[in-house]
């Protein structure tokens, strides 16, 4: 006898097992990452919102404070320093002068000459460091006059280089010339 | 040929499951250095805008001194030199009130005037004028007149002083020669004036 062989099926038999399989894992390891993403970004979001915040108002900050530098610098670009600094130095420079005290100089003498010195004349000329060379004319009682002058302004810290120029017995007296260098409290300044 | 005819669905997944893995990569796994690079930037943030603030007051001490020496030179050309209209006379008035105050009398003055000589100062405006007299009298009056003058209101300045005895032991009469300077606002120039951008 002849067997049979019967085929019922509408469709060719697949064994789709394996693809199920796959797509399975695969959608669940989707799923599991998608969802962890999403919890990353969201805790991303708000663990960082008030730092990203603090750096947005930091950046508007610093645009402010550099437009702000920019308009000051433009401001200043507009000054004349030029005239500025000549008109200051010749302020600066008149007002030396008129700080200048004769006063103090005056007194300072009165201290470092010797009791039987008097002083005749005095004629100071300005330099430009602020010294005060001082062209002076005095009488002794005494022939030890002129040293014992000369001794005094080398012991004072104010006075410098004192040099005598001439010393003569005039009719009982000791006259005698010598010039000094001065040191001011506020030097005078001359152009 | 099963893996083919489910392809379009196997090649979706596939690709969801590579861009979810690769952001849980360069996301996820870097969540620590990624908070760290912001908290970086939040500090140089900070750095750049305390620098922009020091150089925007930096910009602003400098006006602001600028603005302090113009108003300075405005009130010593304006108030303290002023134009010889205006302070001229005061100023004769003030030296032989002092004068008188000293007991001195001069018997005449010399009176000078010179510009500045300075070329830069063509545009600073200012006139020299000078006041010479002689005064016979004490030390101590000279040294009071000296010491009034140096007191005075008036922007006055001793320019020179030459002082001479009689020569004479006993005689304590001495001559001071006095050279005083002021200084005037010239008036063909105007007083230096703050600029107009300041």
């Amino acid at each position: 006898m002849k067997p049979i062989h019967l085929n019922l099926a509408a469709r060719p038999f697949r064994d789709y097992r394996p693809v199920y399989a796959a797509v399975i894992v695969m959608a669940l390891l989707t799923a599991f990452l998608a969802l962890n993403n999403v919890d990353t970004l969201l805790k991303y979001q708000t663990e960082t919102k008030t730092t990203r915040a603090d750096i947005a108002r930091l950046e508007e900050q610093t645009a402010d404070e550099q437009r702000n530098a920019d308009t000051l610098a433009q401001r200043l670009r507009g000054v004349d320093l030029k005239l500025l600094a000549s008109q200051t130095e010749f302020a600066n420079a008149q007002l030396a002068e008129r700080a200048f005290s004769w006063s103090e100089l005056l007194d300072r003498l009165e201290r470092v000459l010797p009791a039987n010195v008097r002083l005749q004349s005095i004629s100071p000329t300005f330099d430009k460091d602020g010294l005060v060379h001082l062209g002076m004319t005095c009488i002794g009682k005494t022939g030890d006059g002129l040293s014992a002058t000369l001794n005094n302004f080398n012991g004072d810290p104010h006075f410098a280089n004192a040099f005598p120029q001439s010393d003569a017995q005039q009719q009982g007296e000791y006259r005698f010339t010598l010039g000094v260098d001065y040191r001011p409290s506020i030097a005078r300044r001359v152009e | 040929m099963i893996w083919r005819e489910k392809r379009i669905l196997l090649i979706v997944l596939g690709v969801l499951l590579l861009a979810n893995t690769i952001f849980f990569f360069t996301y996820r796994v870097q969540y620590v250095n990624r908070l760290q690079d912001l908290d970086l930037k939040q500090e140089q943030t900070k750095a750049r805008l305390e620098q922009a603030h020091r150089a925007r007051i930096t910009a602003e001490q400098q006006l602001a001194a600028y603005k302090k020496v113009q108003s300075d030179l405005q009130v010593l050309y304006t108030k303290n030199w002023a134009t010889p209209m205006e302070r001229l006379t005061a100023l004769i008035d003030e030296v032989k009130k002092l004068a008188a105050a000293s007991h001195l009398e001069p018997p005449s003055y010399a009176f000078s005037s010179s510009e500045t000589k300075n070329p830069t100062r063509g545009s600073v405006g200012a006139t020299a004028v000078g006041i010479a007299f002689t005064v016979q009298g004490t030390y101590e009056e000279a040294r009071r007149l000296i010491n009034l003058l140096e007191l005075s209101e008036q922007f006055v300045i001793i320019d020179g002083i030459s002082l001479a005895g009689s020569g004479a032991a006993t005689d304590k009469t001495l001559t001071l020669n006095i050279r005083l300077k002021t200084l005037f606002r010239d008036t063909r120039t105007a007083a230096p004036t703050a600029n107009k951008q300041l």
